[in-house]
């Protein structure tokens, strides 16, 4: 074997390699090595001058045009808060209390953060379609079948994710994601 | 035997490390490319397209919010500074964000910033001079995304918000010639 038949089939691996551990990272999903808190994770550099290369690949991936953090924070989780992956064949509770921003709404997506077709035609949950009590607690169901009070349809996807959008954050939030209060996704109980 | 090989696997470990840097930095421009094909294949640069509220059979982008009233602009500054101009919905979350080729942010403005005021931009390159009234924001690429968002509490509101949003513009600056 002549030398440069050992470059060439070196250079051939590493350049196959490299690119497909790139994409590997890139599609891993948002949430790896991110903050957590409870089942939601979420990044501190959105869409800004400060993201690095992974993580902006990532991004323009999964949330391409999303807002830098001041305007809005988006948490997602995958698994519920027993750590078990999101399914859409099973029913959740979401419950949680006064979330520390202006405004904010839960979204179920499937995939790299696709809207579910299913028959209510519902595919978020905002502050405003929740009934508070005294002490600002809220709920809502997640589940493949209507449920009473508010609920988001999962339209029976095997896997599933909630994103849930906070704008206009407090200095707070923006600062420590990881203290944040926010809502707790319960298991029910699966088809 | 094997000492023929030390330097082949160096050249590819470095080369290896090359390809993986390439692709992460190669991969928001690519996907910012798609986007704005996408996005403005429908119309001329330097326009609001005005699109319906998102459901499960129109995302125009990846994890679009159903909450959120979307309008694009997709701007080209190759010929000049780009103006856009965006009305206030009183009472309703909204804000004008300005992308780069990179994905990058290069602004945003909300109601917080305007206090119920709309928002004035001058989008432009080094060297380009911004019209007075409005606020210049400097990028360092000749394409990319002026979005708008409004958020409402129920989709009833659909048609006074589409009212208003449609009075927002997005326009070359006239050549002073």
């Amino acid at each position: 074997m002549k030398a440069w038949h050992r470059y060439a089939i070196t250079i051939a691996l590493a350049l196959f390699g490299g690119t497909a551990f790139a994409v590997h990272q890139v599609r891993g999903g948002l949430n790896d090595g991110r903050v957590s808190n409870g089942p939601w994770e979420t990044g501190k550099s959105f869409g800004s001058v400060d993201a690095g290369t992974l993580t902006r690949a990532k991004v323009a991936l999964s949330g391409l045009m999303a807002l830098p953090a001041k305007e809005a924070m988006y948490f997602t989780a995958t698994r519920d808060s027993d750590g078990r992956a999101l399914d859409g064949r099973c029913t959740y509770d979401v419950r949680g209390g006064k979330l520390d921003g202006r405004w904010w709404s839960v979204t179920l997506y499937e995939g790299e953060g696709w809207l579910v077709k299913n028959a209510a035609n519902r595919w978020s949950v905002p502050a405003s379609a929740v009934t508070a009590d005294a002490q600002g607690k809220w709920a809502f169901n997640v589940s493949p079948d209507a449920q009473a009070g508010s609920w988001l349809p999962t339209g029976s996807v095997k896997a599933f994710d909630l994103t849930l959008r906070l704008y206009h954050p407090s200095a707070d939030v923006i600062k420590n994601p990881e203290k944040a209060l926010l809502p707790v996704i319960e298991r029910k109980g699966c088809a | 035997m094997m000492r023929r090989w030390i330097f082949p696997i160096l050249a590819g470990g470095l080369v290896a490390l090359g390809a993986y840097q390439a692709t992460l930095l190669a991969t928001p421009y690519a996907l910012m490319y798609a986007a704005l094909q996408k996005i403005g294949g429908a119309g001329p640069a330097n326009r609001f397209a005005f699109s319906q509220m998102a459901t499960a059979d129109n995302q125009p982008i990846v994890r679009p919010s159903p909450d959120l009233s979307y309008s694009t602009c997709v701007f080209d500054l190759s010929k000049g500074p780009v103006l856009v101009e965006v009305m206030p919905v009183p009472g309703r979350y909204w804000s004008v964000s300005i992308f780069d080729a990179r994905t990058d942010v290069a602004a945003v403005r909300s109601d917080r910033d305007t206090q119920g005021g709309p928002a004035r931009l001058a989008l432009m390159k080094m060297g380009q001079k911004s019209p007075a009234g409005y606020e210049p924001v400097l990028l360092g690429y000749d394409r990319g995304l002026a979005l708008i968002r409004i958020l409402l509490a129920n989709p009833s509101e659909f048609p006074v918000v589409d009212a208003i949003r449609r009075k927002s513009t997005c326009k070359q600056l006239p050549t002073a010639n």
